[in-house]
């Protein structure tokens, strides 16, 4: 059986979150400061949006990854930079969804979900190692009744703001990779230190930076899988699975809002009499984003499908997130073609599409780690 | 550490308890081409299935994930990072000369334990 309609749950969802994003994310997104920034992580919280993957019971929408793509993709189309602070918390999320306790649901989702909720973060990378877990240098001492971290994640997405941060690190310094564990640290606690926010390129409304833990005691009851010793590595390739449909989901939504910007454009631009759209160089170009575009889209949905359905979804979530960013990065750069100049003015919707793609191909997993991902189970 | 090694110890422990992959296939409730893959470390592995594994072949789940070279360390886990904290507390106190002897002496010992090969 094969399937691609949405269900009318699914239409309805689309539809609700595009006319909230229309009047109340688009119009600010392209100059939004710190003000706009909490007015549209209100109006996400009221819909509850903030990480629809948290289930009923702990307060969420309890949507599947199907439904959270078609969000995350209606929000990358207005604001890639929202859409990327959605994606770091689905991200954060994961670990406890997949493998936590009741105490870690219980104290942890509630704080992502409702009128009051607020972001988290994921924190894998490091300043000198990059996300190579052989050379993981964030440590975590066993204690009688937890452990202690110290060490630094860099490239942290909603640093600064989280309410708590999902922090993978080594228990064993000679056994790195088996020994990982996936600690849940609240956004307070004593001895973690946001150091730096970066000016990025893209997605300017996501805070990126780096973090710092020093002596961070954490209680046995914040370590996801406490006791099962070898759990971390599997569980944070898993993880990292379904954080690639998500970021494929954001790069569908930023190729998108390129090619309908572009379409608009193309349509009223008259050069000889008529439309640019009537040229061919320029509808043939149209009409390889629009193909590129529902290609990338397609592969998205099979990788959330087969997570839904629990099925092995590990080589699809890495072709799509390898298809999609490549194919918003070039939906993009077409988009500054058909526009012209004012496609490279500062301000202009597609000049800063480009930018936020560039950063698809780095995020969860650079493309050549996807290809590695692919080719190794092939 | 690295899927092929888990897919290693999985067929070790599978042969040890006297099952075909069809036997332990039909335990966890996958098919025998998808445990095959599993131990050639050609499919990634959840953690919920390698929990159902180990618990059907009767081993920790750090079995399955604990690397080789980890065998050939004897002291605990505590001690030796207690030990990485002092080395480091050593090394920021030495001069960029001594920093580059102690890092060939690294390369020598990397070079002895490869066997001259390196």
């Amino acid at each position: 059986m094969m399937d691609f309609s949405l269900t009318k749950e699914q239409q309805e969802l689309i539809s609700s979150v595009k006319n909230m994003a229309s009047k109340e994310i688009t119009p600010f997104a392209l100059q939004a400061g710190e003000t706009e920034k909490k007015k549209m992580l209100k109006s996400l919280a009221r819909m509850n949006l903030l990480c629809p993957t948290v289930p009923k019971e702990f307060g969420g929408l309890g949507l599947g990854l199907v439904s959270s793509a078609l969000v995350v993709e209606e929000l990358a189309a207005a604001s890639p930079g929202l859409a990327a602070i959605v994606a770091a918390t689905l991200h954060a999320a994961e670990p406890i969804i997949l493998a936590g306790n009741d105490q870690q649901k219980n104290e942890f989702l509630p704080l992502l979900t409702g009128r009051e909720a607020g972001a988290a973060a994921f924190a894998l990378t490091e300043p000198e190692g990059g996300s190579d877990l052989n050379i993981i240098s964030t440590y975590a001492t066993a204690e009688q009744t937890g452990y202690l971290l110290n060490g630094c994640k860099d490239y942290v997405i909603n640093a600064g703001i989280a309410r708590f941060i999902t922090v993978v690190a080594a228990t064993d310094m000679l056994n790195k990779k088996a020994s990982l564990r996936i600690f849940l640290i609240p956004g307070h606690a004593a001895g973690l230190k946001t150091e730096e926010i970066y000016q990025t390129s893209g997605i300017n409304l996501a805070p990126v930076g780096r973090v710092k833990f020093v002596d961070v005691g954490i209680r046995d009851q914040y370590v996801i899988k406490s006791r099962e010793a070898g759990s971390g590595y599997l569980l944070l390739t898993q993880t990292f699975d379904v954080g690639r449909a998500l970021v494929s989901a954001l790069a569908v939504g930023i190729a998108r809002a390129a090619l309908e910007h572009a379409l608009h454009f193309a349509e009223n631009r008259l050069q000889s009499g008529i439309p640019i759209k009537k040229h061919q160089a320029v509808a043939f170009t149209l009409a390889d984003m629009a193909t590129k575009i529902e290609m990338a889209r397609l592969m998205t949905w099979k990788a959330c499908w087969l997570i839904d359905q629990g099925e092995d979804y590990s080589v699809a979530s890495a072709m799509a997130k390898l298809v999609s960013s490549t194919v918003a990065q070039q939906v993009t750069c077409a988009a500054a073609d058909i526009l012209g100049a004012r496609g490279y003015l500062q301000g202009n919707l597609i000049e800063q599409l480009v930018r936020d793609a560039r950063v698809l191909s780095t995020i969860e997993g650079t493309n050549h780690i996807q290809r590695l991902v692919i080719s190794s189970q092939l | 550490m690295s899927f092929r090694d888990i897919g290693i110890k999985i067929q070790a422990a599978r042969e040890e308890k006297g099952f075909s992959q069809e036997q332990l296939a039909r335990l966890v409730g996958c098919s025998q081409s998808a445990l095959s893959n599993y131990e050639k470390g050609k499919r990634r592995l959840y953690l919920s299935q390698l929990e159902k594994i180990a618990e059907i072949l009767d081993k920790p789940l750090e079995y399955f994930v604990a690397s080789l070279s980890s065998q050939h360390h004897s002291q605990p886990v505590a001690d030796r990072n207690q030990r990485f904290v002092t080395i480091v507390n050593h090394l920021s106190r030495l001069t960029d000369e001594e920093i580059n002897e102690v890092m060939e002496y690294i390369d020598y010992l990397e070079w002895r334990r490869s066997g001259g090969h390196k």
